[in-house]
């Protein structure tokens, strides 16, 4: 008998140690959020993000946003970054090039700037959900002391909840196909030096949520 | 609190169980008690026979040894329609363990139900049971007491609400907080005799809390943290006191009552 | 991990003998379970009671049905292109991560936080396999570095103060002296840094399997979670069989409700979702995942009456709250799990007779069970343990006996009460003010006095009482004509 047919024979052999329960038909969110009012969650997401130390960026035009960017990136040359075509900022490659910024491979820990997108912003927590994929390296949002996450404000969910609903929404491996989906609030932090709380510890020590609040130019 | 329900106790005799410690240690719980009861127009017994609950056998995993005493509590008050008991911990014992003790024995348990559903810890008794908070008492002159909430008490009967509400209810009493009234004296039963360098950091706790505490007299409703508070405190000579509350609230009676014969 | 637990009372006596470690200890435990009323309760009372009986329902349901979710999870995680692994105990641990090892030419192993890895003593089988291991997580890298079990299963090392972390850098690293945590941080930084990049072998934990997708999740906030997890080419996770959960929904609720409890954030600063290796088309990620699902005393649990206690989500809000917790400390405890957590897992996982103790250093305050997300009755099973210590045969002859001594005695109203009486003939011959060398009574009297027995018990007074109004009534009853 293999370990794995003796551990389940064992569990089968004893009446569950509970009734089997039916799930709720409605979960009660952790966060109780109102979703109706769009401009509270978005200035929700903006004040739950700063109280974790993340600096937002609230950019009226997408010309803004790409100048904040440059802005973060000075005076460095060389800088990891997804692949465009998941960063919502059009026109940011363009930028970036007449900037002399060069784009390093992915598997650079020398580089002091990532910039990545986001999947989803969720409101509740002043987080940003990032998945992996082709073009999305794990390591962007990793390794470097500074994490640039550009996102729109059309992108805030209300909260964990609402996001995990979309998922299901969206179909069968919406939630499975990303080898991994990070969940970020803040910068990397530890408070286990006689509970100081220290700022980027393995991860960024610091993060940069660039919210873009216009119309998507194409 | 998953608790048997009880029925008004309203208009009938009360049997008290004193607890072995009251009997023995403090019996001036057990007079307060009485003289208090009284004073409310109730009619107390004392079935003589009872002793201990078993309590320090159960809670020291000597379930065997509890048995017979919890099944001569059975008996002794098997026919009396209200009981009324100074003593969170032991209320608890009661209400909650008796039940449990029994499991393995259908008429016991049933017994042991049906007891606890006519058991009552001193405090509800009065504001819950009778619904009095205000029993018409008055201190001779002002005093201030801050409440240390018996863990027992607390956590298992939902205790607290009541004794707050009996002293504010009483003329010339002022109740304080008392930081971290909540948190436990140390005492546990035989955990304090068991484990007492534990047992008494804990208190040291306790201690330093009352020491800081504007009210001069701490207010419980188990004479077993009472004394193992009182314990430290006469030790180092403090000039803070902990007492129960039956004997502070009975201490507002008309004076005749109070040293009635 | 070694065994301690036995020797409770005499580490607990030598923690009390360290004060500036139990004022580190509480200041810790008190400003962490502080965090948690108010992350619990940021919605008001009633919502934060709601969210634990809602955490407990759905850990409930997913032990009621843990076999099926557990092949559920096999099924799904297999699908996503992890290969799963079963360890009866741990030397099956230890072999299959050996043989993963091996497999994979791994000579570095880094490792985030993993309270099985201590259970089954991985990090000394590796190393008797010649291979290099290094803790990553930040407390757990400088109790690696100082030789020390962890003291508290969230926060390792809150039984150390800043300036013990400093010396031990200084003396064990080349640190470069400084009194500021930040830097302190830095230089860790950059030493793990390396390690991270060239380690051919991750470790790590698993707060929740997510049977329905087959994810693993991590609940970390340093980031060393999801280095280890990304950039070594093989990612091992250790697993707890009690670990699975039903549902995204649970998952949603669950991964809040930990932090929120456990350090009083509302989500960590990783909530990371692992559903497969790397994928096709992706730049990074291991090669390699492999989940071992840990049965290590768990099935056993399982099939007892404490089952209840397999619903934990290892927050720590117990040892947080628990004051005998604050007043020794985690090492007392003597293994992997402190607190009241630890009170109930020891004597379960690793024998009753080994970790007698424990089930005794409680005074059954309650604390644990209403702090507890899950409202895990802790109290409830440390009374069943201690009445299996009785029953086991596993206590100290005399308390058997004067426990049934005193339960003969308090038969009899009257055998009590002359043995009341007879004690309080005996008690003024004790001297009072000092410790007396009367056995039990030794440890009470060191800082306390003995409650003095009455001159006259109640019951006396009542039948006086009785007697008077007799008298009386037949006193009135003459007087009538």
């Amino acid at each position: 008998m293999t370990s794995r047919d003796a551990i389940l024979r064992r569990l089968r052999a004893v009446k569950p140690p509970y009734a089997d329960e039916p799930p709720p038909a409605e979960y009660l969110p952790v966060v109780p959020l109102d979703a109706s009012d769009r401009a509270a969650l978005i200035d929700r997401f903006v004040t739950k993000a700063e109280a974790l130390s993340s600096v937002v960026h609230r950019c009226a035009s997408e010309e803004q946003a790409r100048a904040t960017v440059l802005d973060i990136i000075s005076p460095d040359d060389r800088v990891l970054c997804w692949d465009f075509v998941h960063i919502p900022l059009p026109g940011l490659a363009e930028a970036l090039d007449r900037a002399g910024i060069a784009i390093a491979p992915p598997d650079d820990a020398s580089v002091r700037v990532g910039i990545t997108g986001a999947d989803a912003a969720l409101a509740a927590t002043g987080s940003l959900v990032i998945a992996s994929g082709a073009g999305k390296p794990r390591r962007t949002s990793l390794l470097p002391l500074v994490h640039v996450a550009v996102a729109r404000a059309e992108q805030i969910l209300p909260h964990m909840e609402a996001w995990i609903a979309e998922m299901r929404a969206r179909g069968d491996n919406a939630f499975t196909d990303p080898s991994s989906i990070v969940i970020v609030s803040g910068p990397s932090r530890t408070a286990d030096i006689a509970m100081e709380l220290i700022l980027g510890m393995h991860g960024p020590g610091a993060l940069h949520i660039v919210l873009i609040e216009s119309e998507k130019q194409q | 609190m998953d608790l048997p329900a009880r029925t008004s106790p309203v208009g009938q005799p009360v049997a008290l169980y004193v607890t072995c410690l009251v009997d023995y240690l403090f019996p001036g719980v057990g007079i307060a008690s009485v003289r208090l009861l009284e004073h409310l127009g109730l009619t107390v017994t004392f079935p003589f026979a009872q002793t201990c609950c078993g309590q320090p056998a159960y809670n020291g995993g000597y379930h065997r040894e509890a048995r017979p005493l919890a099944e001569r509590f059975l008996d002794v008050f098997h026919d009396v329609p209200v009981i009324v008991c100074p003593s969170g911990s032991c209320t608890t014992m009661i209400r909650v363990e008796y039940p449990r003790l029994f499991a393995d024995d259908p008429i016991r348990a049933e017994q042991a139900r049906a007891i606890a559903a006519r058991t009552w810890e001193l405090t509800e008794f009065l504001v819950d049971g009778l619904g009095r908070a205000d029993l018409g008492l008055r201190l001779p002159e002002q005093q201030t007491f801050a409440i240390h909430d018996s863990c027992h008490g607390l956590r298992h009967l939902g205790l607290g609400r009541q004794a707050r509400a009996l002293i504010e209810a009483m003329e010339n009493a002022r109740l304080v907080p008392l930081e971290d009234h909540d948190e436990c004296c140390g005492f546990g039963g035989l955990f304090s005799v068991k484990m007492p360098e534990l047992s008494a950091a804990m208190l040291e706790k306790k201690l330093a809390h009352i020491r800081a505490c504007e009210a001069p007299t701490i207010v419980t409703g188990d004479v077993s943290c009472m004394m193992h508070m009182n314990g430290g405190l006469v030790r180092e000579g403090a000039f803070r006191q902990v007492r129960h509350i039956a004997e502070v609230l009975a201490d507002g009676l008309p004076e005749g009552v109070r040293h009635a014969q | 991990m070694h065994n301690e637990a036995g020797q409770f009372i005499a580490n607990a006596r030598q923690a009390l003998a360290n004060p500036p470690m139990l004022a580190a200890v509480k200041r810790a435990t008190d400003t962490a379970d502080r965090k948690r009323d108010l992350a619990m309760f940021a919605d008001g009372r009633e919502h934060g009671e709601a969210l634990r009986q809602q955490s407990a329902t759905a850990r409930h349901r997913a032990l009621s049905q843990l076999p099926a979710l557990l092949e559920q999870a096999e099924e799904r995680l297999t699908a996503n292109g992890a290969t799963v692994l079963w360890a009866v105990d741990a030397a099956e641990v230890c072999r299959h991560v050996q043989e993963i090892a091996a497999r994979h030419n791994v000579r570095r192993v880094t490792k985030s936080k993993s309270m099985i890895s201590e259970e089954v003593g991985l990090n000394d089988a590796l190393i008797a396999a010649g291979i290099d291991v290094l803790e990553t997580d930040l407390g757990e890298f400088i109790i690696q570095l100082a030789a020390e079990p962890p003291s508290h299963i969230v926060t390792p090392v809150i039984h150390k103060s800043k300036e013990t972390i400093r010396d031990l850098f200084v003396e064990r690293l080349g640190m470069p002296p400084t009194d500021d945590a930040q830097t302190m941080a830095r230089f860790a930084r950059e030493h793990l840094r390396a390690a991270f990049l060239s380690s051919e072998m991750g470790i790590s934990g698993g707060n929740f399997i997510i049977a329905e997708t087959g994810t693993l999740c991590l609940v970390t906030n340093e980031g060393n979670g999801r280095m280890v997890t990304t950039l070594p080419p093989v990612h091992v996770a250790l697993v707890g069989i009690e670990k699975v959960i039903a549902t995204l929904e649970d998952y949603a609720l669950l991964t809040q409700v930990l932090p929120r409890s456990a350090t009083g954030q509302a989500l960590a600063v990783y909530t990371h979702m692992i559903n497969a290796p790397r994928r096709t088309g992706e730049d990074d990620g291991p090669e390699a995942l492999y989940v071992i699902l840990v049965d290590n005393g768990r099935s056993a649990i399982y099939e007892s009456e404490y089952a209840e206690v397999l619903g934990c989500i290892r927050c720590g809000a117990c040892m947080n709250a628990c004051p005998i917790y604050e007043a020794v400390g985690g090492h007392a405890y003597g293994w992997v799990y402190p607190g009241p957590i630890g009170a109930v897992l020891t004597p379960l996982m690793t024998g009753l007779k080994e970790a007698s103790p424990l089930p005794n250093a409680s005074s059954l305050c309650g604390k644990c069970k209403e702090v507890c997300p899950i409202d895990i009755d802790l109290p409830r099973m440390l009374l069943n343990l201690r009445r299996d210590l009785v029953v086991q045969g596993h206590t100290p002859l005399p308390w058997l006996a004067g426990m049934r001594a005193w339960s003969v005695a308090a038969r009899s109203p009257r055998v009590f009460d002359a043995a009341a009486r007879a004690a309080h003939a005996v008690q003024p011959v004790l001297p009072k003010g000092k410790k007396l060398p009367l056995g039990p009574l030794a440890g009470w009297t060191a800082s306390r006095e003995l409650p003095q027995l009455a001159a006259q018990p109640f019951r006396a007074w009542w039948s006086e009482r009785e007697k008077r109004a007799a008298q009386q009534k037949a006193e009135e009853s003459d007087d009538q004509p």
